[in-house]
């Protein structure tokens, strides 16, 4: 089953997505936040990553920049879960390289099958 | 000019005067002690009188100090007073001359008392000002540190809350698939030929049974047979006792036939008496058969009794065996009828456990989705922060400006002298941290929130 990592920087969010996740047998990795989610992928490779927007240290959309350049990552579905739902800010995570834009609350089913459909 | 001239001077005689209400007080009170007089000794109403004139008198006296000593604190009372003085002087004025040519000194002391006033004005609103600063930075100090404690007590909250309702939902999986696993080995099939359910052992227990039951039959049958031999065998037994009456007449016959042999060789003499021996052979043979008869009889009518025991014997054992083994089917088939029941009232209960499960799954998503209302909310309250710290910051600034400019308002103030101190501390913190990337970002997610657009979208 896949590996997936969740970086958001609040620990209820994490858990949240990780219970999903899990409920169907994907084996989830948690980081708080980009900086922390960049030094969990040193050397190691992850099928998915889902990241919040907004977070201390190292934001969603500089991760997504800084994964993009990485050639590990360069075609790894990022999808971003946060509250920011402004077309703006969407463009710049499209711009930066997000496969796909998820606004808070997510529904667990929808989760699933928005994971399941980028996994291929 | 001369109405207000007037005016100064009643105003003037009614402030220094006893106040009215003193005089109507000690009459009042003349009246009502002079009603006792019949009822008391006269000097005990005297001195009533005379404490309750006292004590209007002190009263009165402080009410007129009082009356001096804060003339400033109504606006109206200011203008009036104000008016009072420059009245005095313009009255002064025009007792000592009369002269056109000290006019301009009167518009100069009119402007003189409209730059006063003005300046007492600024002041008393400068004086607000700060006082309404130091209350907003200070509420402003409490509602930064209550916001704060919010988002970390719901973070706490809401972290316990995700950790238990984990746990809750991983038990409950758990409990859903040994339901599952309790209802497969009740109701699964054999494979080995070994019963490995409860309906399996079932099944193969009434094979079982219905075997050794059809076994007890046949063997009840088998004895029914066997009684029916037996029955030959008797009736043969019967034909036995037949032939000996047969030989025991043909001995009896010989016997007949050696006592003539014997007459007759005793009618011929000597030359019978060779004859006569063989005719007692005969009579002693024909003798030693009737014994043997008898003795055949016995042994016959043991072996008759025997075989009529064995037969009675056999006949109550295969209706006993016939009768126990039913008996014994019956229970066990009522047996299995009973579990065969529980079986499936299992097999109804799991099943109901199982959509229990598929709802419980159900209120997962739903919980899933409102627990994530601490990041959302803690999100919008950081945004809060933001505007509040640049409105507070502004308000330093500014308080900072007046202060500058009048160093005797901070010690005026009530409370102690640091608040601009603290006040600028906290927003010395709180601009690091807004100056900060977390601050910035904290302010779109606030915006962000407000946003509006599709929930998903792939790009």
């Amino acid at each position: 089953m896949a590996t997936i990592l969740t970086v958001d920087d609040t620990a209820s969010m994490r858990q949240m997505i990780s219970f999903t996740l899990n409920s169907v047998g994907y084996e989830v990795l948690q980081a708080s936040d980009g900086k922390e989610a960049l030094k969990l992928l040193q050397g190691k490779k992850v099928d998915l990553v889902i990241a919040d927007v907004n977070m201390p240290n190292m934001d969603g959309i500089a991760l997504v920049k800084s994964l993009r350049e990485q050639a590990d990552y360069k075609f790894t579905p990022i999808l971003m879960l946060t509250t920011e739902s402004q077309e703006s800010k969407r463009q710049q995570g499209k711009v930066a390289g997000a496969t796909g834009w998820i606004v808070k609350p997510f529904n667990p089913e929808q989760l699933l099958t928005i994971v399941k459909k980028v996994l291929g | 000019m001369n109405g207000h001239s007037n005016f100064s001077h009643a105003s003037l005689v009614s402030s220094a005067s006893w106040p009215r209400w003193w005089l109507w007080a000690a009459v009042g009170m003349t009246v009502s002690l002079s009603w006792t007089v019949p009822f008391v000794p006269w000097w005990a109403a005297l001195g009533s009188w005379m404490c309750g004139v006292l004590t209007l008198t002190i009263l009165a006296f402080f009410a007129r100090k009082q009356d001096e000593s804060f003339p400033h604190e109504d606006g109206e009372y200011l203008e009036s007073h104000e008016t009072k003085n420059v009245l005095e002087q313009v009255d002064a004025l025009m007792a000592h001359s009369k002269d056109i040519e000290l006019i301009p000194q009167v518009d100069e002391v009119l402007q003189n008392m409209a730059a006063d006033n003005q300046r007492r004005r600024l002041d008393d609103l400068m004086h607000r000002w700060v006082d309404v600063g130091q209350r907003y930075g200070e509420a402003a100090l409490v509602l930064r540190r209550e916001i704060l404690n919010v988002i970390k007590q719901t973070e706490q909250a809401a972290n316990t809350i995700a950790s238990s309702f984990e746990a809750v939902i991983n038990k409950a999986t758990i409990q859903a698939r040994q339901a599952m696993e309790l209802l497969e080995g009740t109701q699964g099939a054999a494979n080995d030929g070994t019963p490995q359910s409860l309906k399996d052992f079932i099944q193969v227990s009434d094979e079982r049974l219905n075997k050794m039951a059809d076994e007890v039959v046949r063997v009840a049958d088998l004895s029914v047979n066997m009684v029916r031999e037996l029955d030959g065998v008797q009736n043969r037994t019967q034909a036995i006792d037949g032939f000996l009456l047969d030989v025991e007449k043909l001995a009896d016959q010989t016997s007949l036939l050696a006592l003539n042999a014997d007459i007759e060789a005793a009618r011929v003499g000597e030359h019978g008496r060779g004859f006569s021996v063989v005719a007692s052979e005969v009579r002693r043979l024909s003798k030693r058969s009737h014994e043997f008869s008898d003795r055949i009889r016995v042994h016959l009518k043991e072996v008759r009794t025997g075989l009529s025991k064995t037969y009675g014997d056999m006949r109550t054992l295969s209706a006993a065996d016939m009768e126990h083994a039913l008996t014994i089917k019956d229970d066990v088939l009522s047996l299995t009828r009973s579990l065969e029941g529980k079986n499936r009232e299992v097999a109804e209960t799991v099943s109901r456990i199982n959509e229990i499960s598929k709802e419980i799954a159900q209120d997962v998503q739903n919980v899933v989705v409102s627990l994530q209302f601490h990041d959302i909310t803690s999100q919008k309250l950081n945004g809060m922060l933001e505007p509040m710290d640049d409105l507070r910051r502004t308000l330093y600034h500014l308080m900072q400006e007046t202060v500058n400019l009048d160093k005797g308002l901070l010690k005026n103030l009530p409370g102690n002298e640091n608040w601009l101190l603290r006040m600028r501390d906290d927003v010395a913190a709180g601009g690091e941290a807004n100056s900060g990337k977390e601050g910035a970002q904290k302010t779109l997610k606030f915006r962000g929130a407000t946003g509006s657009g599709p929930a998903v979208e792939l790009f």
